[in-house]
């Protein structure tokens, strides 16, 4: 990891968060109803390549960014993504990596975050469960989510990756 | 143990960021639109807004195209040669029919006028909400233009939503669509009120309590007055409900406006709950018989029931 590869992570996610705002949402492309949830693939694309604290940092300043371009309270979305990077820190760890077990983990984090938000938000007075499609909502990003991570990822590796670790990628 | 150490700092410090932003969320939820949270925003705003607006002005042609990809998906059976001419045909097409709605969009925005003549600030879609959960839009518009926290929005098909967060040159606009958002309205049919609330998605909630007439398919709902100005279409009532038991109806509206295809707003400024008071006041001192004419006016007294709206950042 240098200082470099940071920054590259950081302009990614700035774009990951202009596009979730500009592009992927209601009323845009949001095919059947739901957005993908492009920030947290770019944020657990950069964290492969990051240490921990790094990472960490990451998913909570593109969670915080997402809270202030939005319209739920501040830190839903920075309290979600930063629990889900320290558990993608923590299975990165654990798990070989591989195409199989990267889009497992892609549509799991994003599914964890979806419903880390859903609960922190419900918690703070909003109120998401009145919604009959909520799971739907939930889940079904993650799997959008999928398909981008294979167009991110490879993109990610040869921006800030190292290439011998994650062959398959590049 | 150097892994031990890292592990532990790491953790450290997601417990310091998940407190971080515990303490964020409570003090905004607590501010209720103001306060560090809504300067954060506005710095948030200013910074993002030019890359927001080159990022839609890039991508609002190509969206068309996409969504016709999508249809195109499920008539895979068509011929493949034939397929690939089409998706060029339609690309361009899509991008035609896209100008050519834009065009209608903004002859019908423009012949709309707000009601009783109140004064309108005509907007873009600038920006949308962070996830499939938010059901906001920002607008190119702001205080600069006039617009105040509460201003009701619309199309030409009816209620949007209203402002509740307002920067120098763009505002929030919460849609009716949001739980946190409830409208005050009349049956068009029967003259009964009730309250309509969002659902998070298409129907929207209507609740009426003590009436005596069911609440009818197809009968369209209107603004009330109070937050919002009388007269505005919000939608129309989608399956009949009775008060069967005597302790109110609840059914489903569908919204007169199509939130997917939202694009151009307008913005009525200038109305506040006390115009209908002040109307009241000399409807009352003309006509001398107070009490028959208070009935036919949205009554200012019933704002906090109609129409409340909770903290919802």
């Amino acid at each position: 990891m240098t200082g470099r590869s940071i920054v590259v992570s950081l302009i990614l996610v700035v774009g990951a968060v202009v596009a979730q705002t500009a592009v992927f949402g209601d009323g845009r492309i949001n095919p059947f109803g739901v957005s993908p949830a492009v920030v947290i693939v770019v944020v657990l694309a950069c964290a492969r390549y990051l240490d921990a604290e790094p990472s960490i940092l990451l998913g909570f300043t593109g969670g915080m960014l997402l809270d202030l371009l939005g319209g739920t309270p501040l830190g839903l979305w920075a309290m979600a993504y930063t629990v889900v990077v320290y558990v993608a820190f923590r299975f990165r760890e654990r798990a070989e990596d591989g195409p199989f077990m990267l889009g497992l983990g892609v549509v799991g984090l994003t599914l964890l975050a979806n419903a880390l938000f859903l609960v922190a938000g419900t918690l703070f007075g909003e109120r998401f469960f009145t919604n009959t499609d909520v799971i739907k909502d939930m889940v079904v990003p993650g799997f959008y989510n999928l398909i981008i991570a294979m167009a991110a990822f490879p993109v990610v590796t040869r921006l800030i990756g190292d290439r011998r670790r994650v062959r398959w990628s590049t | 143990m150097q892994s031990f150490q890292r592990f532990d700092r790491s953790t450290t410090l997601m417990v310091a960021l998940l407190v971080v932003s515990f303490l964020l969320a409570t003090f905004d939820v607590r501010s209720d639109g103001a306060g560090v949270g809504t300067t954060m925003r506005d710095g948030a705003q200013t910074l993002f807004a030019p890359l927001q607006d080159m990022a839609s002005a890039v991508t609002r042609p190509v969206v068309g195209f996409i969504d016709a990809l999508s249809d195109i998906a499920s008539l895979r059976e068509e011929n493949e040669t034939l397929r690939l001419d089409n998706e060029q045909l339609r690309a361009q097409l899509d991008q035609l029919a896209s100008i050519e709605a834009e065009l209608e969009h903004l002859r019908e925005l423009n012949e709309l006028e707000a009601p009783q003549n109140l004064p309108t600030v005509p907007a873009r879609i600038a920006s949308l909400g962070s996830s499939t959960f938010d059901h906001v839009r920002y607008i190119n518009k702001g205080s600069d233009d006039g617009i105040s926290l509460g201003d009701a929005v619309i199309d030409e098909r009816g209620l949007v939503g209203r402002i509740d967060l307002v920067l120098d040159r763009r505002a929030r606009v919460r849609l009716i669509l949001d739980p946190n958002v409830e409208v005050a309205v009349l049956d068009q049919s029967t003259s009964q009120a009730g309250i309509v609330r969002g659902n998070n998605d298409d129907p929207l909630v209507l609740r009426m309590f003590d009436v005596e007439e069911p609440a009818r398919a197809g009968s369209v709902l209107v603004t009330a007055g109070s937050r919002f100005p009388p007269g505005i279409t919000v939608g129309t009532i989608t399956e009949t409900a009775t008060d069967e038991a005597g302790s109110g109806l609840v059914t489903g509206v569908a919204p007169a406006v199509s939130f997917s295809r939202l694009d151009f707003v307008k913005v009525i400024v200038g109305y506040s709950p006390l115009d209908v008071e002040s109307v009241e006041e000399e409807l009352e001192e003309d006509a001398g018989d107070s009490e028959q004419e208070t009935d036919e006016i949205p009554n200012g007294d019933d704002d906090t029931t109609e129409t409340t709206e909770e903290p919802a950042g």
